[in-house]
């Protein structure tokens, strides 16, 4: 089917333990959770988290700080660095979610399809490219990460606010992804 | 000046200094993230200790020497023992160490190296040793922002190299 746009599809996510059970749950989980009587929808994978509703409330503020603050690195290569992250640990749950926002927000699904299909070292336009290599070296072994890596994002215009929120979109899918792909597994649900 | 800046080499007053001080969310979240994680107030009978030793070890593998030392800093003023020092430094455990402390060991070596290979074997081998699903969760979130952690450091410090 010639001129098909390229399409990730959606998963759905369940835990490997029990999560939080709301009818049973403490003030400090439900607070955590933002359950309210007029929400009470919460899903498996808050209410796994929510078993340390410390932790789950301060990284859920970073994670959206960084995901959706204003300004700075434009939100669809956040995304991108997200996806990258993703691809590198194999969290097909993650990858799936933030290729679909990078193509909403940007409109590319060719660099969506050509990491789906041809991986992290398929071809890109060089920015991207330079993108992709930072962010799947920083993913894999941070060690590894080179000031060369970071003066081809330099040379592809981006300014150091916009590399901080670069290392953070990575680095946060580090985190994500050790959560996610771990404690719990992807399926495939009907999208019609 | 937070672990973050040092550990990177970031000095107050220079141009990384203020352009990360423009996403206060970040830094200061940062910063809450690491208490919730290795100072927790509930910390789910996994000590601050214990926490300390694991975040120095995960720092060690990922190859953060540095990093690796703050936390063998925080391990010393929580209360160093031989063995939580040896979980530290990155050996292996000695032979009459139960399998609660086994358990976890594998998980966070497992989870920092290679996450991708994990699978619902591992979560139950935590289980069956006898970890909650709360202890379960906390080292989950431990071990991860560890992980968070080194690369925002080795990415800020190359950053902090560049013209």
């Amino acid at each position: 089917m010639s001129g098909a746009r390229f399409k990730v599809k959606a998963l759905s996510w369940s835990p490997y333990i029990e999560p939080v059970d709301v009818t049973t749950a403490t003030e400090e989980q439900l607070a955590a959770m933002q359950v309210t009587p007029s929400n009470t929808k919460v899903s498996p994978y808050v209410r796994t988290l929510a078993h340390d509703p410390e932790s789950y409330v301060a990284r859920t503020k970073l994670f959206n700080a960084i995901m959706y603050a204003k300004g700075g690195l434009d939100r669809a290569e956040r995304e991108l660095g997200a996806l990258v992250a993703s691809a590198v640990n194999r969290c097909v749950y993650c990858a799936s979610v933030h290729a679909r926002r990078y193509v909403e927000l940007s409109g590319r699904d060719e660099v969506v399809e050509e990491i789906y299909v041809r991986g992290l070292e398929g071809s890109f336009d060089e920015k991207t490219k330079a993108i992709v290599d930072f962010c799947k070296t920083l993913s894999q072994t941070p060690s590894q990460v080179t000031k060369e890596q970071v003066q081809t994002l330099r040379d592809h215009g981006m300014s150091k606010a916009d590399i901080v929120d670069l290392i953070h979109s990575a680095a946060i899918f580090g985190w994500a992804n050790r959560l996610m792909h771990t404690l719990g597994h992807a399926e495939p649900v009907d999208t019609k | 000046m937070d672990q973050i800046d040092r550990l990177s080499g970031i000095a107050p007053g220079s141009e990384l200094y203020d352009i990360r001080r423009q996403r206060p969310d970040f830094v200061d979240g940062t910063e809450l993230c690491r208490q919730t994680v290795l100072t927790p107030t509930h910390g789910f009978d996994l000590g601050h200790d214990l926490r300390a030793a694991l975040a120095a070890r995960m720092a060690r593998f990922l190859g953060h020497e540095e990093l690796a030392k703050t936390y063998d800093e925080m391990l010393a003023q929580a209360g160093a023992t031989p063995l939580l020092s040896g979980i530290a430094a990155g050996g292996e455990l000695p032979a009459e160490a139960d399998s609660f402390l086994r358990t976890i060991l594998r998980h966070a070596d497992l989870v920092t190296k290679t996450p991708r290979e994990n699978t619902k074997a591992d979560i139950e081998a935590l289980e069956a040793a006898g970890l909650s699903n709360p202890q379960i969760i906390a080292l989950s979130e431990l071990i991860a922002f560890v992980n968070f952690e080194a690369r925002v450091i080795v990415g800020l410090a190359a950053l902090g190299e560049v013209a």
